[in-house]
């Protein structure tokens, strides 16, 4: 591997896209037979131009809706796949490469994809796991020490894997993760469908590592709880484009907020935006029109509109309740995810 | 070449088997009877009750030898991980080791084959009280067990190269099948190869089957001389070279299509 400086990028993305092309199926049995006899191809763009640098040492989140691309991204840094055109460099090579060094610095975990094998109890599968990164037995125990009491997971070594519940078992694929002390993790939902214990408990347990180890991680997740409580930076990826690179915080802004009213009459759109001056594009509805008091009304304004915002809807409508919603960056996100469909 | 992690690929797969011991032992012993007891029941219906003295060559006793020789090659002529490649490669399992500091190939080979090494020592000390109990050369079992082991790298070999079929095609189970077929049909596990018609012997001696379970039974039974045995373990050497070539390219080929599905 080319050796990087103190200060150079540890990954490199330069307009990098990938598409996957596949047979369309059709459905019922005239599908099927379609199929044998002239298959119609199918080409989907999982990724587009997508481009961004990555320093040592950083705990970047990776969001986005379900086919955003996110896994897609990840597979491509972590050499299991290569770009359809653009380039990549981690750790200063072509990932897709796969050189001895580069599978030794790096850990890629997907939270719904088992790495270690089911039958062995943890322990056994570590000790394998140790054989082949030749980690020396000393620092083995060590390490292994240290992940097992940071995980709380010190008593489970011995037992089989498909015995343990799916939190424990998203432990244990953490520590053959990390046993090799890698330089890059990339971690695909590590905290899918645990409680919320287990995820805190895993969260608090990343971040020290990162910053014990200044290992850096790139981590996709649904849970903004994650991305919030870790990442100092966030990528947002929308059907396979970067529509946001920046810190979390700067997703919100600061001085807007959200009203939510709910009226007696049905007003539409338009007269809403007529009576309160707010633009149509910052006013939603939380049901369909016809169920306006059953649902709210969300006015999206800054924060010294509101009194003016909600004086014109008093004026005008009789107003069963309402309320300001804080900008959690679960809300942002959601809207731009929505904004794209 | 480091040895480390490929002895303990190994040591983990014999303790995945042992996770299973009845499993294990039920396998054999099913793998083993069945086949055996359908070729005695031949033997029995051509020789004792059809009357015949001869078939192809072979008399009634020397019959039964090789069935009862045979069974224990057959044991180890293959086991199941080139279908658990091609399922790997079928549905994104492979991506777990491809970034792993270690050949795939030998890694799920190592796993997978220590079950067999245990059952070809077990076989190697059963087999050499077989052939002194039949009045033969005990002393011929461990270059047979050599062979048959041989042939167990070069069915795996070939198995793999096949498995790449998954790359391109959902359905390479289906190639992994019918290889599995031609490997039972010629490599003398169900009847011994030299009785197909003169005018088909070629077809066995073109491909390296009978490497697996009839080249180690000639041998046990003293039908193969010493200097045959030594030019079968030539040719075995052959087309494992040969195999490490198919694999280079089928996986050099196939990884370029590689999905890394799932996840």
């Amino acid at each position: 591997m080319t050796s990087l400086t103190q200060n150079s990028p540890i990954i490199r993305v330069h307009q990098i896209s990938r598409s996957f092309s596949s047979v369309k199926k059709t459905e019922g049995l005239k599908g099927a037979l379609g199929l044998l006899l002239k298959p119609e191809r199918q080409t989907h763009e999982a990724l587009k131009k997508v481009s961004f640098e990555i320093e040592s040492g950083a705990f970047v989140g990776l969001i986005g809706a379900n086919g955003a691309g996110k896994t897609t991204l990840l597979k491509i840094l972590s050499g299991l796949i290569p770009p359809t055109s653009g380039e990549a460099q981690v750790l200063g090579v072509n990932p897709f490469e796969r050189p001895m060094e580069f599978r030794r610095s790096i850990s890629l975990v997907m939270g719904q994809k088992a790495q270690l094998w089911w039958d062995l109890p943890a322990v056994d599968a570590f000790d394998l796991l140790r054989a082949i990164y030749s980690i020396p037995m000393k620092t083995y125990k060590e390490r292994l020490g240290t992940l097992s009491t940071l995980l709380d997971v010190e008593r489970l070594l011995t037992t089989q894997i498909r015995r343990l519940s799916l939190g424990e078992r998203m432990k244990m694929e953490l520590i053959g993760a990390l046993l090799h002390w890698p330089k890059v993790i990339f971690l695909d939902e590590p905290t899918i469908g645990l409680d919320v214990l287990a995820a805190h408990k895993l969260r608090e347990f990343l971040k020290e590592f990162n910053q014990r180890e200044k290992a850096t991680i790139i981590l996709t997740s649904h849970n903004m709880d994650d991305i919030e409580r870790l990442c100092s930076r966030v990528l947002i990826l929308r059907s396979g484009e970067m529509i946001y690179d920046g810190k979390p915080a700067g997703l919100i802004k600061e001085d807007e907020r959200r009203l939510r009213v709910r009226l007696m009459q049905n007003p539409t759109s338009e007269e809403l935006s007529e009576t309160t001056g707010i633009a149509v594009s910052c006013i939603e509805r939380e049901t369909a029109e016809e169920d306006v008091s059953e649902g709210g009304i969300l006015f999206t304004a800054k924060q010294n509109q509101l009194v003016h915002v909600l004086q014109s809807l008093m004026s005008r409508y009789q107003v069963i309740d309402m309320g300001i919603q804080e900008q959690s960056l679960e809300n942002v996100i959601q809207r731009f995810f929505e904004a794209g469909k | 070449m480091r040895l480390g992690w490929r002895w303990a690929a190994l040591k983990n797969g014999l303790m995945d088997e042992a996770a299973y011991r009845t499993e294990f032992f039920i396998q054999i012993l099913s793998s083993a009877a069945v086949p055996a007891a359908v070729q005695i029941v031949l033997w029995y219906a051509l020789f004792k009750v059809g009357g015949n003295t001869e078939v192809a060559g072979w008399g009634y006793q020397e019959l039964i030898h090789y069935t009862l020789v045979s069974t224990l090659f057959t044991q180890i002529r293959g086991g199941d991980h080139d279908f658990e490649l091609q399922e790997m490669i079928r549905t994104g399992g492979l991506s777990n080791y491809l970034l792993r500091p270690a050949s795939v190939i030998q890694f799920v080979y190592l796993r997978g084959v220590g079950a067999k090494l245990l059952i070809a020592s077990m076989g190697l000390v059963l087999g050499s009280l077989v052939l002194a109990w039949l009045g033969m050369a005990p002393t011929r079992m461990p270059g047979a067990m050599l062979l048959a082991v041989l042939g167990n790298i070069i069915h795996y070999q070939i198995s793999a190269a096949l498995a790449t079929t998954a790359f391109l095609w959902e359905e390479a189970y289906s190639v992994l099948m019918v290889k599995n077929m031609i490997v039972a049909l010629l490599s003398g596990e169900t009847i011994p190869l030299n009785m197909f018609p003169e005018s088909l012997q070629w077809l066995w001696k073109a491909t390296p089957f009978y490497l697996f379970v009839f080249g180690p039974t000639q041998y046990a039974l003293g039908n193969w001389s010493n200097d045959e045995f030594f030019y079968q373990l030539g040719v075995a050497g052959i087309w494992i070279v040969a195999g490490w070539l198919m694999i280079r390219v089928s996986w050099g080929f196939g990884m370029k299509r590689y999905l890394s599905l799932g996840g």
